[in-house]
């Protein structure tokens, strides 16, 4: 009997013990010091998104994101720790030109509807977007702005005087507007008013993505000359030359660690490799499709006696073939395979009459093309360039994020990688329905931008023995359909 | 030009089908009250399930009836986000009738119609694994006539064909946003059958010693032409069709070896040692009618282990018309550390149980059972969804029942 009323009692024990399985992961800041985040950098750290930027972009730009954790250590909350002062907009409905959505494109040729992206169609720029932004908290009224993300700018820019009145970006809430300072100057007067602890530099991509964009048309070497007239102006689609990059980028590490406290730190993020990007990925390059021999016939005689000579590596035949077109030197060719065709060539304004012939009898022109030769100069110079950051990261004993390796990774399901799997959600590059990449092909999706801050905090965790919990990824917007 | 900027395929690693520890031990009250032992002793006609062998040691014809309640809870933590699943009451009921074919005959037949498997768990819509489980529920009923003959005084045998019917439904999140970020749905919804069988062999040693041997085969548990449901945003409709699925769950075969001991007149000590085959879940697959580049068929990696689950139980004659019973049980995880997923987030459990048994009259007893459950806590990571957490489930277990000899 006893034993019985033991083992009733037992029972019922268990039935009054629900499962708890709170876990609670101390966030500490380990050898470093997050009291007082600032973040340098471009278009990625300002949460620019589908070619525009947007208040819902900024609040959850991966600065933003990070200083939400490192908020997670305790310590003192007061001061200009508890705020994240970022130049925010005040809508989304994009600044200074329309965002990018999805929609619909009716192909008049195939009958078929397929979905793009387009100007978001009731864009109107909000008015109060364009106004010099302020910092409205009286208390902290000292100028502090911990995001100095500006987008679209360069290490080539830093040392550019009234680079405001080329960035509308800036023009919003860089003090020091004069046509006498520089970016560099503003940065060097922003850092002596917030004391960072902590900083991230993540610049550098729009130093090769001018260039990427033009398709190549400008000056890739890494030696460009200024524009004439100027001393240290660089035209957007050159590759900045890498004597300027390394300068400029020591430069303002070393304004951004100006005010060192003890135990301050940071990071430095490597360029990523814009030829992995979707905008040059989207049309491949072997995209001419032949339904009928007698028209592959009919390429194959037209380019074989055009003057003057026209190499085909490859008779065109039904199926894929090689999309002809204009390279670097103005010669007609047909590319090789490798080659990228960039996502803005005008394959949708065309009628159908010429659209067949886009790429097949008329050359795509070389600003719509990376040929081999402009590929290998876009990639020597991201090679050097993350060289030179990785090795300022070691100078400077701060945390390297390699950003470019983990795009790499998240890769295209085409050729075979598995994507960056999260919480049950395959992310790949695929334009679209890869969930990773925004609209624009070159940006992140806020998804996008939460892995990158995900792969801050690793980084920043293993350098530093710091303990900052990861974010939920899923939490933010991916690709929003209609 | 078709469709080009749509010429990848969307990889649902969402879709990460059912998972395991999908066993249900609760067919028979006295037994589910001594820690699901049951396969040595020959009670009541719960036995076409415990051990058919054990049919032909009946006296009479019985009729037997019971009807449980399974209150799962299970907790969620990532360090981060804490969750606890939603409460839901499963009430499976059991059937027996069975025994000599008349007084005194060697011979008995018997049919049963059991749920020996079964799972359900439902997690808040919004949460953080929700693209790999919102709610997931199984449940499997099998129908088993039986066929017993008790060969001498020592030894008798018995056997049934399975029959398994039942019923599956999934709910999950699709990664697909629309304008106000709202996630796409699945909803997926089939029923399945299967065929098997239960044997048994019982051996009454002494009036004091009885072993039973039983071996319940694995059953395919079939889903054909299930509906899937897709709500996508407008864009999206012609890659997410309505359209049918199909998927195989195998219910595994599980090989019992069983003593019971009555040492005196009012003590059974009852002691089973269960096998069960879980690795024939190795990969879950669910396959749709019409593929499109967004919506792939889905392998699921499982990679189950068999597992050894020792059972122990006591019944106490209290009186002519009483009885109390007791027991504990330590069932294993079949879930290697790297499968750990949401849908079923097993692992090692512990189970304790109690009851009684009242005869208010010569041919008729009612029986009460009570067994509270709770796994250990444990962490690890699906790996195949990237999905990481810490689980404890809980589960508690009423039950009450009827049965009469004619």
């Amino acid at each position: 009997m006893k034993k019985a009323s033991i083992i009733f009692g037992l029972s019922f024990l268990f039935a009054a013990c629900r499962p708890n399985v709170t876990v609670t992961i101390p966030a500490s800041s380990g050898n470093t010091d997050f009291s007082v985040y600032m973040s340098f950098g471009s278009s990625y750290a300002g949460g620019f998104s589908d070619n525009s930027l947007e208040v819902s972009g900024q609040v959850n730009s991966y600065p933003n994101l990070l200083f939400q954790q490192f908020q997670l250590v305790p310590g003192d909350a007061g001061g200009s720790k508890s705020y994240f002062v970022q130049p925010l907009l005040n809508s989304n409905n994009g600044y200074p030109y329309a965002k990018l959505v999805l929609g619909s494109f009716f192909n008049p040729c195939t009958m078929d509807s397929i979905m793009i992206p387009v100007n978001y169609p009731s864009f109107v720029m909000d008015p109060t977007d364009a106004i010099r932004y302020t910092w409205q908290n009286s208390n902290y009224n000292n100028g502090q702005i911990n995001n100095m993300a500006v987008p679209g700018m360069r290490v080539a820019d830093l040392p550019v005087a009234g680079y405001v009145l080329a960035n509308p970006y800036a023009a919003r809430f860089f003090l020091k507007n004069a046509p006498t300072n520089t970016p560099l100057d503003e940065i060097g007067y922003r850092v002596r008013n917030t004391h960072p602890s902590f900083v991230t530099v993540d610049i550098g991509l729009q130093d090769i993505l001018g260039f990427a964009l033009s398709g190549g048309v400008g000056d890739g070497t890494g030696y460009a000359s200024p524009i004439t007239g100027t001393t240290n102006v660089y035209q957007d689609s050159a590759i900045t030359p890498y004597a300027v990059f390394q300068t400029q980028y020591d430069a303002l590490v070393l304004q951004a660690i100006n005010t060192p406290s003890p135990k301050g730190g940071g990071a430095l993020f490597s360029i990523p490799d814009i030829t992995a990007m979707p905008y040059f990925n989207v049309f491949p390059s072997n995209g001419l499709v032949i339904t009928r021999q007698t028209l592959a016939d009919s390429l194959n005689k037209y380019w074989k006696s055009y003057t003057p000579k026209v190499t085909i590596n490859k008779d065109f035949q039904v199926g894929n073939n090689q999309y002809i077109v204009m390279d670097h030197n103005n010669n007609i060719r047909q590319s090789v395979p490798g080659e990228l065709i960039l996502m803005d060539a005008p394959f949708f304004d065309t009628s159908c009459a010429t659209m067949s012939s886009f790429g097949a009898h008329v050359p795509i022109p070389n600003k719509y093309v990376l040929t081999t030769e402009e590929l290998q100069e876009i990639r020597s110079a991201t090679a050097i360039f993350n060289n030179y950051i990785y090795n300022e990261s070691l100078k400077y004993h701060l945390a390297y994020v390699d950003v470019n390796k983990y795009l790499n990774n998240v890769g295209y399901s085409s050729v075979g990688t598995t994507g960056v799997v999260f919480n049950g959600i395959t992310y790949n590059s695929n334009f679209i329905s890869g969930g990773f990449y925004s609209l624009d092909g070159v940006h992140l999706t806020q998804r996008g931008y939460a892995q990158i801050t995900n792969l801050t905090i690793q980084q920043v965790d293993s350098f530093y023995h710091a303990t900052l919990p990861l974010i939920n990824v899923n939490n933010y917007n991916g690709v929003l359909y209609y | 030009m078709k469709k080009l900027f749509l010429s990848a395929s969307l990889f649902l690693g969402s879709l990460a089908a059912f998972g395991a520890g999908y066993q249900l031990n609760m067919q028979g009250l006295r037994q589910l009250a001594m820690g699901g032992t049951g396969s040595a002793w020959v009670w009541d006609a719960s036995t076409i399930f415990y051990n058919p062998g054990g049919l032909a040691c009946l006296k009479n014809i019985q009729i037997y009836c019971n009807v449980i309640d399974i209150i799962p809870r299970t907790g969620y933590s990532n360090g981060v986000e804490n969750q606890m699943s939603v409460k839901k009451t499963f009430t499976p009921i059991n059937f027996y009738l069975g025994g000599p074919i008349r007084q005194g005959s060697p011979w008995a037949v018997g049919i049963g119609v059991y749920e020996p498997f079964g799972n359900g768990l439902q997690w808040n819509g919004d949460w953080v694994g929700r693209y790999i489980d919102q709610s997931t529920t199984l449940k499997v009923y099998f129908v088993q006539p039986t066929l017993s003959y008790r060969v001498g005084s020592v030894l008798s045998v018995g056997a049934g064909m399975v029959y398994a019917l039942g019923s599956l439904d999934m709910n999950r999140a699709l990664p697909v946003q629309d304008q106000n970020g709202n996630d796409g749905q699945a909803v997926l919804h089939g029923t399945g059958n299967g065929v098997g069988f239960n044997a048994g062999v019982h051996f009454k040693m002494s009036d004091g010693l009885q072993i039973g041997l039983t071996y319940r085969s694995q059953v395919s548990f079939d889903v054909n032409g299930g509906s899937a449901q897709f709500n996508v945003p407008f864009a999206l409709r012609n890659y997410f069709p309505n359209t049918n699925f199909g998927t195989t769950i195998p219910l595994p075969q599980v090989a019992t070896l069983g003593f019971a001991v009555r040492p005196g007149e009012r003590l059974t000590f009852q002691f089973d040692l269960n096998y069960t085959g879980w690795n024939s879940l190795d990969t879950l697959r669910v396959n749709f009618g019409q593929q499109t580049t967004y919506l792939r068929n889905i392998a699921a990696p499982r990679k189950y282990k068999n597992v050894f689950t020792p059972r122990l139980g006591v019944n106490v004659k209290l009186s002519r018309a009483f009885s109390v019973m007791g027991g504990i049980a330590y069932d294993p995880t079949p879930v290697p550390d790297n499968y750990l997923s949401p849908d079923l987030p097993d692992a090692n459990r512990v189970t304790l149980s109690c009851g009684f048994a009242f005869k208010p009259m010569p041919r008729l007893t009612i029986l009460a059972a009570y067994e509270g459950m709770t796994t250990v806590k444990r962490t690890g990571i699906y790996e195949y969804a990237q999905f990481y957490g810490t689980y404890q489930s809980t589960a508690s277990v009423p039950g009450i029942g009827v049965y009469y000899n004619f």
